[in-house]
């Protein structure tokens, strides 16, 4: 058990360390982070909508998919 | 290392996650919250205690009404989806939508200034499809003896359009009903690895899909990569059989019931928080389609070269291969109480159609637990190749025709906006309504005679109606 | 730091020992270390926070988030998202515990002073208090709070435990030795001491200050204990304590002396034990039932 708990901890120190040289990386650092635990800041906060909406547009469009799959499941089209 | 748990009671552990969940959350407002992670066995900040790493579910049901203008199309789909969610990452979700569509649709021969007579087959006698000369504006009548003939199917159907009118099969009704299935969960090194399954059914038409997903988080989770694999396979049993593509329309029963259609896909993902208050996707999507992709009920004019009359009516006839790409960008901005949504998508395919699809939407939360939501979309295709309003009666037949509007160059606007309620801490109730209205060139330069005095784009004016409510709980 | 710091440092056995007076409580922190500089940063961070988390949730303090919500006079406050998410942990506790735990009860104060006294409010008062209490008639939406005129809140029993939990984290920043954060009795460990040893933690007795009542063994986690052992009412032979049934405004009955709970955080251990003393006489069994790791004294 210990010894594991010994490279759990050089690791985190390495991935600090990582984290810690590349300053310019994108993106807040995790206390940062509250806006984005906001459920409508999911890119698909309502799934049946957006489900919904890409139906709609499958059946009346010659586009599909760019969300997610092209696929319509439905002989709409 | 931690402290024995016993088999916790309710209350208990609803304690130990609410207060793990409080000291994350707090420590990612004050200060090194990757501490705090660590500490509590957690990897992402939740300030309500749905958040990740706690087991819970979450209910969907939705209920759309769609109603294009002009007495055609409508259909009511009631969905409702369950997802499960694990304390280590797992979920599981469950949905299934049920479909009932009716209405005139289109059939794809132009306007005259005569009218015009159509014949179909007969539907079976006992099938929901069945229509009545009262209900559906059509007659039953004898076909002429031909030799081979099945007796039971010597029956067809006919049904006639006004002068000056588009061309419209009132007969359109069908039933759809889709059940899909998926899991996920983060493995060894893989932050997200699943797979699902969906099978959908309608009296003519069945399809089932499959798709395995990978993600993997980098840069302390600000960014994600996705694949996806995606496949469908289609089959076709349209009523009255498969007609021969280019081929005279008529009411008998084609010898071929059932074609089938398989596509194979992938989704490349990126999504990147970029600043605190902007998170962004970039997708890239490839599709390969092979097989049946013809509107089995579809016919498009063949007119006269001088008075742009119709003298016949063939079936209409597509590919049986398409490849289509799409780049899309998502953006989603947290700026006090809003939340704005800005999309772009690119869409091209090897029939000679491209896309561009922009949308917005501004989420803005009120006082107390309401928001509201208005919203808009721009569209622009280009015609695929094949595309033909109509067809002239002395020029060589070409390989493929299709007179079916999606397929026209057109713009489409969609306006419209939401209205939502937060019930509770847990469930939330929504009401959206959307217009979507298509414009394309109803006077091509090219129409011949009669043609140039009707208005040869059929698109579509529809009113989108969803109430929705989503409901999670322990 | 613009908040004077107090503690004094003293090397106890294999430990530096950091004390300091904060929120009307002796504080420690202890590291595990032989570096006084370390050791001496590691408790001016601790009492700071401490400090902090006083002045920000003092409920006796006009500039503090608690004094302003009280003193809004029924208008809306804007909270920070520390502030909010204290309050959702508080609302959540006032749901699982059906309305036991409720930040709002401090009104029942004003009717009941826990000085050891004989003095026994009277119903009527009590009633008229029991309409400034309830979790449920105040708004909590959106990151703004809204107390009707006259409610007020009381972080109390939660922002020691809190101030625990967030020491060791501010402590955890700074080193990895081995440290122990203790406030009044309510403490956290970081992990084992160093080479797997286990802290060892005296429980004092409720009967007289300098008296142990057993001793405990700790690796990891947290102790917090909830009891009314210098805090109570007696009269008549009968002795209330100083928790507060906010759905009758009346002292629960038959409460432990002192209920002490293991757990993950000190946060947490303080909420079971919290609602443990709720429950009465049935404390045992709602510990029982719950799993916790706890001990009761009667």
């Amino acid at each position: 058990m210990k010894p594991l708990r010994i490279i759990h901890g050089a690791l985190i120190a390495l991935v600090a360390a990582a984290a810690c040289s590349s300053c310019t990386a994108v993106g807040p650092r995790p206390w940062e982070k509250d806006l984005m635990a906001r459920p409508e800041m999911q890119l698909v906060p309502y799934p049946l909508q957006t489900a919904a909406d890409e139906h709609v547009y499958f059946s009346k469009e010659a586009s599909s998919g760019g969300r997610g799959f092209a696929g319509g499941g439905c002989g709409c089209n | 290392m931690q402290l024995k748990k016993r088999k916790a009671g309710r209350v208990g552990r609803a304690i130990s996650a609410i207060s793990a969940t409080l000291l994350i959350a707090t420590a990612a407002s004050c200060e090194n919250s990757a501490v705090a992670q660590d500490f509590y066995g957690l990897d992402k900040a939740g300030r309500d205690n749905f958040g990740p790493g706690i087991a819970y579910t979450e209910f969907d049901g939705a209920l759309l009404i769609y109603q294009e203008a002009g007495g055609r199309v409508q259909a009511i789909e009631p969905t409702a989806n369950l997802a499960i969610h694990g304390a280590r990452g797992q979920q599981l979700t469950l949905g299934a939508v049920a479909d009932a569509v009716s209405g005139a649709t289109p059939n794809g021969a132009v306007p005259s200034d005569r009218t015009q007579t159509f014949v179909t087959p007969l539907k079976p006698q006992g099938s929901s499809t069945t229509v009545t000369s009262a209900s559906g504006g059509s007659t039953v009548i004898q076909l002429p003896p031909t030799p081979g003939q099945v007796a039971s199917a010597a029956l067809g159907r006919q049904y006639t359009t006004a002068a000056n009118t588009l061309p419209m099969d009132k007969g359109f009704r069908d039933h759809r009903a889709a059940l899909t299935a998926g899991w996920s969960q983060p493995l060894g090194w893989i932050s997200e690895i699943g797979g699902g399954g969906g099978f959908s059914r309608e009296e003519d038409y069945q399809s089932i899909t499959a798709n395995v997903r990978a993600a993997k988080n980098f840069n302390s989770d600000n960014t994600t990569i996705s694949l996806d694999l995606n496949g469908e396979f289609d089959s076709s049993f349209p009523f009255g059989g498969v007609p021969t593509g280019l081929s005279a329309m008529n009411a008998q029963f084609k010898p071929v019931t059932t074609r089938h259609k398989t596509q194979l896909g992938f989704v490349l993902g990126l999504t990147e928080v970029m600043t605190r208050n902007w998170l962004m996707a970039l997708n890239y999507s490839y599709d390969s389609q092979k097989g049946y992709q013809t509107d089995p009920y579809r016919v498009i004019s063949v007119v006269d070269p001088v008075s742009g009359e119709p003298t016949s009516t063939l079936y209409e006839n597509r590919p049986e291969r398409r490849k289509t790409q799409s780049l899309f960008w998502d953006n989603k901005l947290a700026f006090g109480p809003t939340v704005t949504e800005l999309s772009y998508r690119y869409f091209t395919d090897d029939w000679g159609i491209s896309s561009h699809t922009v949308e917005a939407s501004e989420r803005i939360n009120l006082a107390k637990a309401w928001y509201v939501e208005p919203n808009v979309r721009f569209y622009h295709q280009n015609a695929a190749n094949f595309y033909r309003a109509f067809l002239v009666s002395n020029a060589a037949l070409p390989a493929f025709a299709s007179s079916d509007t999606r397929l026209s160059r057109f713009d489409a606007i969609t306006y419209g906006a939401k209205i939502g309620f937060r019930v509770s801490g847990r469930s939330e109730l929504y009401v959206r309504a959307d217009y979507y209205t298509q414009s394309g060139d109803g006077h091509p330069a090219n129409a011949i005679g009669q043609l140039r005095r009707q208005d040869l784009f059929a698109g579509t004016k529809a009113a989108i109606v969803q109430v929705g409510y989503q409901w999670k709980f322990h | 730091m613009e908040i004077p710091l107090a503690a004094t440092l003293a090397r106890a056995d294999r430990d530096y020992l950091g004390a300091f007076q904060a929120m009307a409580t002796p504080c420690e922190v202890r590291v595990e270390t032989d570096d006084a500089e370390l050791a001496r940063r590691v408790t001016g961070a601790v009492e700071a926070e401490a400090r902090r988390i006083e002045a920000k949730f003092s409920r006796y303090r006009d500039d503090s988030i608690i004094g302003r919500i009280n003193a809004a006079g029924g208008r809306r406050t804007a909270v920070d998202a520390e502030t909010a998410h204290l309050l959702d942990f508080a609302g959540q506790c006032f749901d699982l515990s059906g309305g036991m735990f409720d930040i709002t009860s401090g009104a029942l104060r004003r009717a009941w002073r826990f000085d050891g006294s004989d003095r026994i409010p009277g119903a009527t008062d009590i009633k008229a208090l029991q309409k400034l209490v309830g979790w449920n008639r105040v708004s909590w939406r959106d990151c703004c709070l809204t107390l009707p005129a006259g409610m007020e809140i009381d972080l109390g029993g939660l922002a020691k435990e809190y101030a625990v939990d967030r020491a060791l984290a501010v402590a955890r920043a700074i080193t990895a030795a081995p440290v122990l954060v203790n406030f009044g009795g309510d403490l956290v460990v970081s992990g084992p001491r160093t080479g797997g040893a286990r802290w060892h933690v005296a429980i004092a007795s409720v009967e007289k200050d300098d008296a142990l009542a057993g001793m405990l063994e700790l690796a990891s986690g947290a102790l917090a204990t909830s009891g009314d052992a210098r805090r109570f009412l007696l009269k008549d032979g009968v002795r209330y304590s100083h928790i507060l049934n906010p759905r009758t405004g009346w002292p629960v009955q038959d409460a432990p002396r002192s209920v002490t709970v293991a757990a993950l955080s000190c946060v947490e251990a303080g909420m079971v034990a919290t609602l443990a003393m709720l429950q009465g006489k049935r404390a045992e069994k709602f510990l029982k039932r719950e799993g916790a790791r706890a001990w009761c004294i009667r």
